[in-house]
């Protein structure tokens, strides 16, 4: 069965939440519109300033550049950007999973390498998993890298990786052996430099008008050896154990809280009571949200890898952070004056389609929720 | 108490519960007879002065029982049991029922008829006993008892924040029974065959079973979050915050549990609706999803707009 252990969080964080507080009173880049979905926002200035104060990678340890602290402080830190809507996406990745993927896997020349920028707030990373024809169905991968001489040559196609056109790497799942009895052998992980020549990265306009993802595509581009991350066909294990730390945060289910804040300040006058149950309805979901996903940080930091709890916080999540602005905009008052909610509102929904399908489907999560019960 | 100690107390409920409570006993309380045998047990372990504050256990240690209560459909007010030695200072084994008053009657008191002494408690969390009462029978969703008495009001001094306490009771329960539902019912999907093959084998079985998981993944941490906040100044909060989330978590689960359990899981033969309707009847019992929520929502509202991340992110 699922452990989610009740987990409080050290008493450290209450310091250090006061503190990332004031730092986003001070700094909050003026012209930002707060937005609470960590893809919202690509702001390499902000991002460095974040690196500068130590707000990135902070369950690093110090001698590469980290804040040497917990899980835990990472995530007090990340909420609280993501509460106020401050622009994260240029270094979401690395600090969430790739800094962490390296401490664990890599090599001391990688970490020796990558990690201290990633830190700084000066590297940026994207996922490099899905394909034209390997969306749900990642073990149908066809990029492949063939051995050569100190390295391996890449070719093939990766789709709908996040901010590829402005991000520094990508570390993808390629084939480095053909398709065998077990689809899932033969696949690594490499890191790439995305500002290759051999490199072409066409940005895709989503249904808002707004250019987040793309195609990336690989023409003979040469990996050496020391970029392959952790064993060469252990690929497909590697990607499992790192969704532990890609499903389960509280970007999971905070995409639309700027809509909630909106809401709230529509009631100049006092909600009735079906307005306020509404009202106490979202901060209930997102309440007991927040507790499954400390249970999963309280896991990571135990050193486990939690892969199926994650799926089922960010099911659950993402069904609640479509939900809630629907909830909001049905329990509005009639004659308040809207515009700041019509925008976030909007912004949501605009976006809502892709919160149950980025990071891994429902179908998929639901699967695998599935398989931690023991159905398959 | 610690934790280790809580552990091996509910192992011990555990065990007497699973030994003791089956379908023959719910059915046979069901059908009107006090369970003696089961009350006896109870008292011989003490669980009944777990809540006494000289009983060496913390309240959170009895809320941790009521969970393993719920897990097993438990046909005894324990709850009102806990509470009532608690506000009474009880140290016998007088059976003792609490219902919630409103205005001059108290309504769904489990087993009046049964009890020594009936207790009434308001949402503003006041404690009374009744006294020359005259009680109207009546049962819940689950036919158990629940009557309405009129009669005497004496109040009783505590300092507890008893209404909110017998809300987090019925919260308990329902996270107790909601994860029991769930292992039922994913047994059942596993030995259940058509077209072949389990039904676990088929995916939409597979994936409202995953709906259902993260309902209850979410009722418990819910459930959680308010036992952690016992004496603390939000816990009214927790409460509210627990009581809605775990009402919607028992809607849809419930729905899904019986759906998978098909035509089999409808019958009165089947051990299912035991269970499921304890939910529904705790869901309602001590304020329902609505009453909560709107009283988290009027406090949120009553912050400001500008302070409800705080406290959201202030819970332990």
């Amino acid at each position: 069965m699922l452990q989610f252990d009740p987990v409080q969080l050290p008493d450290s964080s209450h310091a250090l939440r006061d503190e990332i507080r004031q730092f986003l009173a001070a700094n909050m880049p003026s012209g930002h519109r707060p937005n609470s979905d960590f893809l919202s926002g690509h702001n390499p200035q902000f991002s460095e300033l974040l690196g500068t104060h130590g707000y990135i990678c902070m369950n690093i340890p110090v001698e590469y550049g980290g804040g040497g602290r917990s899980f835990f402080d990472r995530y007090v830190v990340a909420e609280e950007l993501l509460a106020a809507g401050a622009p994260v996406s240029a270094h979401w990745f690395s600090d969430r999973q790739f800094a962490p993927v390296l401490m664990q896997i890599g090599t001391e020349q990688q970490r020796k390498k990558y990690l201290p920028d990633m830190c700084a707030g000066k590297s940026y990373f994207s996922i490099g998993m899905s394909e034209p024809n390997s969306g749900s169905d990642l073990a149908a991968i066809r990029t492949s890298a063939t051995k050569v001489d100190g390295g391996w040559r890449v070719n093939g196609t990766k789709l709908w990786t996040t901010y590829a056109h402005l991000n520094h790497y990508m570390i993808a799942l390629v084939r480095t052996a053909p398709v065998s009895e077990n689809r899932h052998h033969g696949m690594s992980q490499l890191l790439i430099d995305l500002h290759d020549d051999s490199v072409d990265i066409r940005p895709i306009k989503n249904m808002g008008g707004d250019e987040d993802f793309n195609e990336v595509v690989f023409n003979d581009t040469y990996v050496p050896d020391e970029d392959v991350i952790g064993e060469i066909g252990n690929g497909w294990n590697q990607c499992t154990a790192e969704l532990g730390y890609e499903r389960s945060g509280s970007e999971r289910f905070l995409s639309t809280f700027r809509v909630y804040i909106e809401f709230l300040k529509l009631f100049t006058d006092p909600p009735n009571d079906l307005q306020a149950a509404a009202i106490g309805r979202i901060a209930s979901n997102i309440m007991a949200l927040r507790r499954m996903s400390l249970s999963v940080v309280g896991m990571l930091e135990a050193g486990k890898m939690p892969s199926i709890e994650a799926a089922l916080v960010k099911e659950l999540g993402n069904n609640f952070e479509k939900i809630m602005p629907e909830i909001a905009r049905l329990a509005a008052p009639l004659d308040a004056d809207k515009t700041e909610f019509n925008r976030t509102y909007r912004e949501s929904i605009l976006l809502s389609p892709s919160t149950t399908l980025r990071g891994g489907t429902r179908e998929i999560l639901r699967g695998v929720i599935a398989r931690g019960l023991g159905l398959r | 108490m610690s934790s280790e100690l809580q552990q091996i107390m509910v192992e011990s409920t555990e065990r007497i519960f699973s030994d003791t409570v089956d379908k023959k006993l719910l059915d046979a309380v069901e059908s009107g007879e006090f369970p003696q045998q089961l009350w006896k047990l109870i008292c011989e372990n003490g669980f009944h002065l777990l809540a006494t504050t000289d009983s060496g256990a913390d309240l959170a240690d009895a809320f941790a029982v009521l969970r393993v209560a719920g897990r097993y459909a438990v046909p005894i007010p324990l709850a009102e049991v806990l509470l009532g030695n608690r506000w009474l200072d009880g140290s016998d084994d007088n059976l003792i029922s609490i219902g919630e008053r409103s205005g001059d009657r108290t309504l769904t008191v489990p087993w009046a008829q049964q009890a020594a002494r009936c207790l009434a408690v308001t949402p503003d969390n006041r404690v009374f006993e009744i006294s020359d009462y005259q009680s109207t029978s009546g049962r819940n969703i689950a036919f158990e008892p629940r009557d309405t008495l009129s009669g005497n009001f004496t109040e009783i001094k505590t300092d507890d924040d008893a209404y909110e306490l017998m809300a987090l009771s019925r919260l308990s329960l329902a996270s107790g029974a909601l994860n029991r539902v769930l292992e039922l019912t994913i047994q059942y999907v596993g030995e259940r065959e058509q077209f072949g093959r389990p039904i676990a084998k088929f995916q939409a079985v597979q994936h409202n079973l995953a709906v259902a998981a993260a309902e209850v993944a979410a009722a418990t941490r819910a459930c959680d979050g308010a036992v952690e906040a016992i004496g603390e100044e939000r816990f009214v909060l927790e409460v509210a915050a627990g009581k809605g989330r775990v009402g919607e978590a028992i809607t849809v689960v419930t729905e899904i549990v019986h759906q998978l359990h098909g035509a089999m899981g409808f019958t009165h033969e089947h051990q299912l609706h035991h269970f499921t309707r304890r939910l529904w009847s705790w869901r309602e019992e001590f304020g329902g999803e609505s009453y909560w929520q709107s009283r988290l929502g009027h406090h949120l509202h009553s912050l400001g707009a500008d302070s409800v991340w705080d406290f959201i992110a202030s819970a332990k």
